[in-house]
């Protein structure tokens, strides 16, 4: 794979964001082309979810997009983890698109941040994943490199 | 034996390639390619280390040995192939800063076709390298084309000018009516000279405008560049043959549907790839967009 492929790709997808993105979603930064922050908000009343706005991380390595990138949500001030069974409370995202079986090349950062804001939209549960504490406490791993299973793919 | 000792010199120069000592790389191809001047494929390697150099004229002369050498001896020889598309693509990569635009786009579209038929893992550079040249070629034109419409504006003007002063010099008595007509006539060719000049000036702005993104048809979307060699999957999407070739080696599946897709499922898409050359001859810019 040449170096450039995922450089070339990463500056066309800028490109085509800096014209304008979905209503609820806004790049924060993608000064470094590795590492893109994004906001996202929920548009709908989602009790859940009213009110808030998430940040969210990517990480692209070299062969991207043929490699997923590495997407997760991370906490400041006025920017908390969403509540939701497939989101640790560190950020960690259990989603089959983001993961090496479920992704797919033409999947896009604005399209990632689609799946995610529906995913957030569709959720009733106020809760977190099963284990969540001791997963948050354990795990030291790469989010890439988890093997999540996917118990509800309808999520 | 000689071939023996060439060998090894290869491989000493290949080590100090890796480590990014190009002038000494070089210089071990060379004395290996004295210990055996028949083996096409020292002539790659050392024009690789010319490359990095940027001697692009002994680059030039390196990579026609190469074919030279491949075609005389059996071409049917394992590698044999895949080694003269790298003589092809570096041939490609010499020209380019030499401005032969048509070599440089020939010698890539060559190397392509031979990755392509062999699904050669460089397939991706050499397509790049394709877009790389069709843009060049494309501005060089450009300029061309502009710098004669300037000149061809000029020409014109002067043209006007010199029919004015011509009619100026057969009515030069300095009587009153005279002087009116005069007037006039000068009136009359300012009028055209400035009109000339804001019909080339509208042509200008027309291409200076701001460019809007080239059409989705055209696009991959995997790489997200103007396609070169699109290539057709069972749900009739297509996609640049390099793109979805390393997707495949990744995971057999159809990108938008999921389902079971293998490189033998491809099939090229003829009329899109004339298309989107027709569109990139007009469009050079998209290469970038």
């Amino acid at each position: 794979m040449p170096v450039q492929f995922a450089a070339k790709r990463l500056g066309k997808e800028l490109n085509k964001i800096q014209n304008g993105l979905p209503p609820g979603i806004e790049l924060v930064s993608a000064d470094n082309l590795e590492e893109w922050l994004l906001d996202i908000r929920v548009l709908d009343n989602n009790p859940l979810y009213l009110n808030d706005t998430y940040r969210l991380k990517f990480r692209f390595g070299q062969s991207y997009p043929i490699e997923p990138p590495e997407v997760v949500f991370v906490k400041q001030a006025d920017r908390p983890i969403p509540i939701h069974p497939h989101i640790y409370s560190n950020g960690i995202i259990c989603l089959d698109l983001l993961g090496q079986q479920g992704w797919s090349p033409v999947q896009s950062v604005e399209s990632v941040c689609m799946s995610l804001q529906s995913m957030l939209t569709g959720n009733t549960k106020n809760e977190r994943p099963p284990g969540d504490e001791e997963f948050v406490r354990a795990n030291k791993q790469r989010p890439k490199d988890i093997e999540f299973y996917y118990h509800d793919n309808t999520v | 034996m000689s071939g023996q000792s060439s060998l090894a010199l290869k491989e000493e120069g290949n080590r100090h390639f890796q480590k990014g000592d190009y002038v000494a790389a070089e210089a071990l191809y060379t004395k290996a390619i004295l210990a055996d001047p028949t083996n096409p494929l020292l002539y790659t390697n050392r024009a690789m280390a010319r490359l990095k150099m940027s001697r692009w004229d002994s680059v030039i002369e390196d990579c026609e040995e190469c074919l030279r050498l491949s075609s005389s001896t059996s071409t049917s020889t394992p590698g044999g192939s895949s080694k003269n598309f790298k003589a092809l693509y570096y041939l490609s990569q010499a020209h380019l800063p030499l401005k032969n635009y048509d070599q440089a786009v020939a010698y890539a579209l060559e190397a392509h076709k031979i990755c392509a038929d062999t699904h050669d893992k460089s397939l991706a550079a050499v397509t790049s390298q394709v877009l790389k040249c069709k843009k060049e070629r494309w501005e060089h034109r450009e300029k061309l084309r502009k710098r004669e419409e300037q000149e061809l504006e000029g020409e014109v003007v002067e043209m006007l000018r010199r029919e004015m002063d011509g009619l100026l010099k057969t009515s030069s008595s300095g009587e009153d009516e005279d002087e009116e007509e005069r007037k006039e006539t000068e009136k009359m060719y300012e009028e055209k000279i400035e009109r000339i000049r804001a019909v080339f000036e509208r042509a200008r702005d027309k291409e200076n405008q701001r460019r809007p993104n080239p059409p989705d048809w055209a696009i991959d979307d995997i790489s997200f560049q103007v396609m070169v060699d699109p290539v057709m999957t069972k749900t009739g999407k297509s996609y640049e043959r390099a793109s979805i070739e390393e997707h495949l080696r990744r995971s057999e599946t159809d990108p938008l549907t999921r389902t079971p897709l293998t490189i033998k499922d491809l099939l090229p898409n003829i009329d899109l790839k004339h298309a989107c050359e027709e569109f990139l001859n007009e469009n050079g810019w998209a290469v970038d967009w």
